[in-house]
């Protein structure tokens, strides 16, 4: 190995999605979306992670298709700069920088070359919006814009530089609550929706006088409304709530209303493609699902999910070496680290989720697995003042139906709180040898093993095995809080508040009691391999102790506020996690040396809540000594935000690569008869979605060769109807013809672009853009009559590279 | 790697092309290894010699390359490190493409006859070639290095086993002592070759056999000396052979597999006789210990990792291949797994023995379960004792008419003796508090125990159960505190009240609140009665049905 490379902390799941509203590319085929200081391109057919957008310096807030370009995409960022990228090949053209107060301002971004720019010029719109993108909304071909806060609604008129201002009272007559959360434009007609917060939504129309506007009201969400989207052509509006249900409105009315339910968790945004085909729903759970414009499940992107609280810890199955911890609520996610996808979502408590504030409803808080996967052990708790319902479960997992079967259910294994649970991990041994440890804070711990039933009665000859209780154990009415099996299996340590007690496994006797006072016992775990005669503790008085098992007496012990606690499966090391001053820093160590190995300050910002250790499938060649603890397993650990990190000793270029680094291929897609006839209109389409004000020249309907190719191909090697459709109406449309955007296509850099504010607002036109209306109408009557010749030779420098200009 | 995700990876494997001509037919999909795994392009041959590039990631077709054969092609190879394909053909012909602008790299003549299949020496400098022989070309100069001959069928499959030459003492050139590996089609004999420097290679070095065709064949490549070779050969009958063999020179006979896997599935309910389910593919994980299974049919194959143990020679896996599959359908929406829950759990509730067991009582349970099991499997009941006397077991039962303590008495001991649930019921389905107290009183002091233990069984059903107990406590409780394992014998009666106890509180709360509710129903269903009557009597119209239904409602709302 060449020098030995930093140890990194790198990020490596759990990153919110749900940031800003996804935008789909104008082929519908990707998927983009913001996620913490990144934005993802997704393919939107196999869900596959296509590119990462890296450079911005802190939370991306917004991403939005350049108008003129649309292989081109705009992103702002809480650094205070606002990105052009070409995110097909992942190159960044320019980068805009801002820093200015918050306000909705116009900026105009200028054409200058070079990649850095500093954004001057620019005027304010609207003060006092809020903070929230869903707030703001543009209007029809840009003329307004609408944003609203607490309870106004503003429409500001570009053109006629008026501000009209609606307000609506706290709570109307029922005690609804009339507060503004989102707001929406049609895109073709002159009409703006608002959601709110008792679930209502308004369509206001006829807002340019101050007095005569009017409003109706939709209401089926029985919470605020979360967001709100048109659909392209403005037929429909979609919402969204906490109720993870979309619903679709057709034609603005109350009574038709179409639904998709059972979406998983709240829906945060709401986008659609703009050939209207798919919509994209992204939940707060980190999930983004795509759905095809019949309101079908079509596919869900979905990582590390977020859980409104992760009680289980993070845990390894050690069957599909994935990580294993809370997920949606009353299931147990299986996150694949690989993949950075979720294997598969268990539903343990089986009972349905109703979203509502404030229910209290079952959820799972520990779970463990035994040493090959075998058994898994949930404990699910339902809090309900002044009882407490808990259900222990034991499922095996069946290996002909590849699933887990719920073995033995016990309620109310403890009249209190479960605070720790494990198995006795031991390999060779079989079944009867296998021992549960639930701890409980009713001052007991149980020991549970498995059984052999036969009937009393013997009417059923068949045995089955089942769990029952062994032992119970405790110790001065203490609470016993961690529970954890030495290596051997010989020896349980569990530790009652201030003392940690040892126990003989196969006679139950108290071996022997350590304690390190003043401070309760937050973490026990005993050392591996060589150092399987020391125990650790950590209290929560800023100790970490070891203690020696022979001879009973502390070995050494540190001052260290230690949050984690995890020892390696595979080796003697030990990883603590310290908490100190708003500074996480992790300490490996031997158990017999009371020197740290490594020492790595200041991993994150955030408090760190569990770690875990996952076996490599390969041990890594590792050069420096410092690092050798991350051969045989990788450490991962879950801050207080839900997001996954680990450490890496490559150099960051080497881990860029692995998604940068495609084969570049050339496109030649086949020439066959078929494709021909699909290719020829595949261009015409994408000519039209380039320059939107182009149609299609109106010619005869025999004339026409979609209809002539349609006619005369044969049935069998046609595309589906759905796609012919289209284009045979089109050709027999008579189109009104339009060229006034030619004039202003041929330059590559946009005159004027959308703005971003240095948060998280979104514009799509401009002021600067609204001067140029009147000139380019003008030009538009002139450049009708181009002759062909002239046409294609302005479409010809159109698609010329200019690229290079940037380049100086 | 995981299951659920190979499965949609695979599907890519059934991607058709869209031609007009002839069934098509794909060959062999091949990612680029090792050095390149994030390439996600797919290389598929066609029957009409072009090859289809497509993207995994993106889902679609990436390009064509053409021009390159004019027939069917046979195998489909990337090179490790430059981004270039090899391919061959039926038109006899080997070409190395140009993946990046789609072109004709080089085109040579492989073979008289067709060229089966092709494999690309460990270093990336020499290519293997079957056709009717094997062929070594060397890469820069397309020249044939070296020729082998002993497949009397095409070969379908070739293979380098490893990387470099064992004996280290020679200089190693990147090719001279490498063995490599091929199977023909029809032929169950699987041959091991060495490119040898002398020219030598007449016979291959050692052969494996198999029960049928191979059709997929993997193996890990052995890096250090001792390291056995593992090989893994799926076959057409749809059993997997796996061989581990340390590669050094010549072995006459042919080697038989270490271990055997077979697929079935269970076959217990319906269907009574297990079905074989074939296996159509296999690969090693990285870690060369665990194994990936690709079985069931091919339009929805499952994949499984298996971890590998080769002590044993023959392994038959069993799977429910139907429900498997039902469960990956839900899976492919909304990736939420239903784990099974059956009526045949046990469900332990407090009270329950097994729940939670007495304090500092190791194993009692255990021990007391067989004890008590005991009498029950071995001695005879007294009915059937009697009807073995031949005495009118009748007699025993009609004294039992007009009930008498002492008579109680003796029948329930009698009762508890034989454990004959007939006499105990009778006895102690009685209610009467005196009878009760009197019986309790008058038993022997021995049978008190196997009252107790009896009485424990049964209660969670016959809750009347607890006059007896209390009897039981209040007259014998002197004879109880003597015995020395009181614990032991009562801990779980002790457990059972305790928690019986603590529910008692909630339990009398939830009937509260149902009498409450139960009462209110009742009374506004008075009240309801009430109104009606009123209603009836005030609507007096004539004039009509519909204005008579108008004031009605008026009037209802009005009463509301």
């Amino acid at each position: 190995m060449v020098a030995a490379a930093a140890l990194r902390v790198v990020c490596c799941g759990g990153s919110p999605l749900h940031g800003a509203r996804a935008v789909f590319s104008a082929d519908a085929r990707y998927l983009l979306c913001t996620s913490g200081d990144f934005v993802k391109v997704y393919s939107a057919a196999t869900e596959e992670l296509v590119r990462v957008l890296r450079g911005h310096g802190g939370l991306v807030t917004g991403v939005r298709l350049n108008p003129h370009n649309r292989l081109q995409l705009y992103s702002s960022s809480l650094d205070g700069s606002i990105k052009l990228w070409d995110f097909t090949d992942g190159i960044l053209i320019k980068i805009f920088l801002w820093s200015d107060a918050f306000q909705l301002v116009s900026v105009k971004l200028t054409k200058t070359a070079g990649q850095d720019v500093e954004a001057k010029e620019f005027s304010v719109v609207l003060e006092g919006v809020d903070a929230s993108p869903k707030c703001t909304a543009f209007g029809r071909e840009g003329e307004y814009v609408a944003s609203v806060k607490n309870f106004h609604l503003q429409v500001y008129f570009f053109k006629r530089k008026q501000l009209n201002r609606f307000s609506l009272r706290a709570t109307n007559a029922k005690g609804g609550n009339n507060l503004f959360t989102c707001v929406a434009c049609h895109p073709k007609e002159d009409c703006i929706a608002t959601g709110h917060g008792d679930g209502k939504i308004r369509l206001w129309r006829n807002f340019y006088h101050n007095k005569e506007y009017v409003f109706s009201t939709l209401h089926w969400h029985h919470d605020r409304v979360m967001d709100l989207c048109f659909s392209i052509e403005g037929t429909s509006l979609l919402s969204g709530g906490v109720e993870a249900v979309l619903v679709q409105w057709h034609s603005g009315s109350d009574c038709k209303k179409d639904f998709l339910p059972r979406l998983g968790s709240a829906i945060e945004y709401i986008s659609v493609s703009s050939d209207g085909t798919l919509y994209c729903t992204l939940h707060t759970d980190n999930r983004i699902t795509i759905i095809n414009s019949n309101l079908r499940f079509s596919k869900s992107i979905q990582g590390l999910i977020k859980a409104r609280d992760v009680k289980t810890g993070l845990v390894v199955d050690p069957r599909t070496k994935a990580l294993v911890l809370n997920g949606e609520p009353g299931h147990l996610q299986f996150y694949c680290l690989q993949s950075d996808k979720q294997l598969y979502s268990l539903d343990i408590v089986q009972q349905e989720y109703i979203q509502q504030a404030g229910l209290n409803q079952t959820d799972l808080v520990k779970v463990a697995f035994s040493a090959q996967g075998k058994w898994l052990a949930t404990v699910e708790e339902r809090e309900e003042e002044p009882d407490l319902e808990l259900h222990l479960k034991l499922w095996f997992f069946d290996e002909e139906t590849q699933s887990f079967k719920l073995n033995t259910q016990i309620s109310m294994p403890h009249d209190d709180h479960i605070t720790a649970m494990c198995f006795r991990d031991m390999d060779e041994l079989e079944d009867d040898s296998l021992i549960l440890v639930t701890a409980g804070k009713d001052c007991l711990f149980k020991v549970w093993v498995i059984l052999e039933d036969t009937d009393p009665e013997g009417k059923h000859a068949q045995q089955s095995l089942s769990w029952s209780c062994d032992f119970v154990g405790s110790y001065h009415n203490y609470q016993a809080t961690n529970c954890c099996f030495s290596e051997d299996g010989s020896l349980l340590a569990v530790s009652f508040e201030e003392t940690v007690t040892v126990w003989d496994s196969s006679t139950w006797d108290l071996k022997c009691t350590f304690c390190h006072p003043p401070g309760k016992i937050r973490y026990v775990c005993f050392g591996r391999l060589t150092c399987s005669k020391y125990l650790i503790g950590a209290t929560d008085h800023g100790f970490l102790c070891c203690w020696n098992l022979l001879s009973c007496a502390l070995e050494w012990s540190a001052h260290l506020n230690v949050v984690v606690l995890q020892p390696d499966p595979l080796s003697e090391h030990i990883a603590a996690v310290s908490w100190l001053s708003k500074e996480s820093s992790l300490f490996v160590f031997k158990p017999n040396e009371p020197r740290p190995i490594c020492i790595q300050r200041n991993l994150c910002k955030e408090k760190i809540q569990f770690a875990a250790f996952v076996p490599r499938d390969v041990p890594e060649t590792i050069g420096s000594e410092k690092y050798l603890w991350l051969r045989r397993s990788q450490l991962y650990f879950l801050t207080d935000t839900q997001e996954l990190m680990t450490f890496s000793t490559k150099p960051p270029e080497e881990r860029l690569t692995v998604s940068s680094k495609q084969l570049a291929v050339e496109e030649s897609l086949p020439v066959t008869p078929f494709s021909l006839l699909l290719g020829k209109h595949r261009h015409q389409q994408s000519q039209g979605d380039i320059d939107l004000t182009k149609v299609v020249r109106n010619r005869h309907e025999q004339d026409s060769p979609a209809v002539k190719e349609l006619l005369h191909t044969p049935a069998h090697v046609l595309p589906s109807a759905s796609f012919l459709c289209p284009i045979f109406i089109n050709s027999l449309l008579i189109s009104k013809e339009k060229k006034s955007a030619e004039e202003v296509a041929d330059e590559v850099e946009m005159e004027s672009e959308d703005a971003e504010e240095d948060s998280d607002e979104e514009k799509d036109i401009t002021e600067m853009e609204q001067e140029n209306i009147k000139p380019m109408d003008l030009l538009g009557e002139i450049t009708c009559k181009l002759s062909k010749a002239e046409e294609k030779e302005l479409r010809k420098v159109r698609k010329m590279d200019y690229s290079w200009i940037s380049a100086f | 790697m995981p299951p659920q995700n190979l499965l949609i990876s695979f599907t890519f494997s059934f991607f058709s092309p869209i031609f007009q001509d002839g069934p098509q037919r794909k060959k062999r999909k091949s990612e680029a290894a090792e050095v390149d795994k994030q390439l996600d392009i797919l290389a598929i041959g066609t029957a009409v010699g072009s090859i289809l590039l497509y993207s995994t990631v993106k889902g679609e077709l990436q390009s064509k390359l053409d021009g390159g054969h004019d027939n069917r092609i046979n195998c489909v190879r990337w090179h490790q490190d430059n981004y270039c394909l090899y391919s061959c053909s039926e038109d006899k012909h080997i070409v190395e493409w140009n993946t990046q602008t789609c072109k004709v790299k080089c085109k040579w003549k492989g073979d008289n006859s067709s060229v089966s299949s092709l494999c690309i020496s460990p270093d990336g400098k020499m290519l293997l070639s079957a056709g009717r022989t094997i062929k070594l070309w060397d890469l820069e100069t397309k020249e044939v290095y070296r020729h082998f001959t002993g497949h009397a069928t095409s070969v379908s499959s070739l293979m380098f086993t490893t990387v470099k030459p064992m004996n280290e003492n020679k200089s190693f050139d990147g090719i001279t002592g490498l063995y490599f590996l091929s199977g023909a089609i029809h032929d169950r004999l699987l041959s091991v070759w060495q490119i040898r420097s002398d020219r030598k290679e007449k016979n291959a070095v050692m052969s494996f056999t198999v029960t049928d065709e191979p059709t997929f064949i993997d193996l890990t490549v052995s890096e250090v000396k001792e390291e056995p070779v593992k090989l893994a050969v799926v076959c057409r009958d749809g059993q997997l052979h796996l061989f581990e063999h340390i590669l050094n020179g010549y072995c006459k006979k042919p080697l038989t597999s270490n271990c055997t896997i077979q697929i079935a599935t269970p076959g217990n309910d319906g269907d009574s006789t297990p079905k074989p389910v074939p296996i159509l593919a296999a690969a090693f994980c990285t870690d060369k210990q665990s194994l990936l299974l690709v079985y069931g049919n091919t339009l929805q194959p499952i994949i499984e990792r298996v971890s590998l143990n080769t002590s044993e020679s023959h392994i038959c896996l069993i799977r429910d291949v139907q429900k498997v599959l039902a469960l990956k359908t839900d899976v492919a929406v909304t990736k939420v797994k239903t784990p099974v829950v059956n009526s045949d759990t046990k469900v332990l509730v407090p009270g329950i023995p097994g729940h939670s067991a007495a304090v500092k009582t190791p194993s009692s349970g255990k021990e007391k379960n067989k004890s008590k099991r005991k009498p029950g499997e071995t001695e005879v009941s007294i009915e059937e004792r009697l009807g073995a006397l031949d005495i009118d077991v009748s007699k025993v039962k009609t004294p039992g008419g007009l009930p008498q303590t002492d008579s109680f008495a003796v029948l329930l001991v009698q009762g508890l003796e034989s454990n004959d649930s007939d006499i105990l019921n009778k006895v102690l389905n009685t209610r009467k508090e005196t009878l009760i107290k009197n019986t309790v009183a008058r038993m022997p002091i021995h049978a008190v125990i196997p009252l107790l233990q009896y009485l424990f069984n049964i209660i969670s059903s016959a809750s009347q159960m607890v006059r007896w107990l209390k009897c039981v406590f209040t007259l014998h409780a002197s004879y109880l505190s003597t015995l020395p394992d009181l614990i032991p014998q009562l801990g779980m009666l002790y457990q059972l009240m305790e928690s019986r106890v603590k529910t008692l509180q909630k339990l009398s709360r939830l009937n509260g609140r149902l009498f409450l509710l139960v009462t209110q129903v009742a009374a506004s269903e008075t009240v309801q009665d009430v109104t009606e009557v009123n209603q009836t009597a005030k609507l007096v119209y004539e004039d009509g049905k519909c204005c008579m239904l108008g004031v009605a409602q008026l009037l209802s709302s009005r009463d509301s």
